[in-house]
């Protein structure tokens, strides 16, 4: 997909076409196992705190707090391929 | 199949077929080019030419800042490889290619010791000081043409290569 078809989803509000799209990145281009991949993601950072460990919350709200949005939705994909890979159910082909 | 002095070719995209094969795959993702530059001719034998490397496979030194794999839209950035560097200097950051038999022996994808050696016997004149890598995932061909390229290219030319071989991961 183009980044133009993209933003033609975007502005028609076509959120069908960006899941899809969303998908099939995470998922190298497989729109299935790319939804796999997103709950992967998640599971995995919902087992790090079922024990309640003690995290950093002052780093996550300063973070939360100063940086800006973009930089954090660039973070949000990096820290979607860290708890795949934390998983170790890694189904890319190559290396972060 | 389409060979580089054949005059019938240039100006055409190559393998036009391959679009729609994506296409279907991608829908959107169609590339059309109406101003397809051709392919330079060589102007000095290939044994007296410096021959430059351009690479999709993202190849890199080690410790120098990864390739930004996690990025939606893609990486616009591009390394510097030594032509003097060994593999085991060397590594891979991507995720959309198969790397197992690259990482047994990277020559299958980034042939750099192929290169030292044809350089050795002569059959090239030499090699740039830099090769060149990036990663191939990048969704605006616009700003990858507009940056990137234009950033390698402008990096080739200062490097004094006469020729460059191009290759897709």
């Amino acid at each position: 997909m183009s980044l133009q078809y993209l933003k033609e989803a975007v502005r028609d509000g076509d959120t069908e076409k960006l899941i899809r799209y969303v998908r099939l990145h995470l998922g190298d281009g497989n729109e299935a196992a790319g939804r796999k991949e997103i709950d992967k993601a998640w599971i995995e950072a919902l087992k790090l705190l079922l024990d309640v460990p003690p995290t950093d919350r002052e780093f996550i709200n300063d973070t939360l707090k100063e940086k800006d949005a973009a930089t954090l939705a660039h973070l949000f994909f990096d820290l979607h391929f860290y708890f795949v890979k934390h998983s170790g159910a890694w189904i890319h082909d190559g290396t972060l | 199949m389409a060979h580089s002095n054949d005059t019938a070719n240039e100006g055409r995209q190559l393998r036009p077929g391959l679009w729609a094969t994506i296409n279907e795959r991608y829908p959107g993702s169609m590339i059309t080019k109406d101003d397809f530059v051709p392919l330079a001719r060589p102007h000095k034998p290939l044994s007296e030419a410096r021959l430059s490397f351009v690479s999709s496979a993202g190849v890199q030194p080690v410790g120098t800042l990864p390739f930004d794999v996690a990025h939606p839209v893609g990486d616009y950035s591009f390394r510097r490889v030594p032509s003097t560097a060994t593999p085991a200097g060397l590594e891979i950051h991507q995720i959309k290619y198969p790397t197992h038999g690259a990482l047994k022996d990277l020559n299958v994808i980034f042939p750099i010791e192929r290169l030292q050696e044809l350089a050795a016997e002569g059959v090239i004149g030499s090699l740039t000081p830099s090769l060149f890598s990036f990663i191939g995932y990048n969704m605006d061909p616009e700003r990858f043409e507009r940056t990137l390229a234009a950033d390698i290219a402008d990096a080739v030319v200062a490097d004094g290569a006469d020729a460059v071989l191009l290759s897709p991961a």
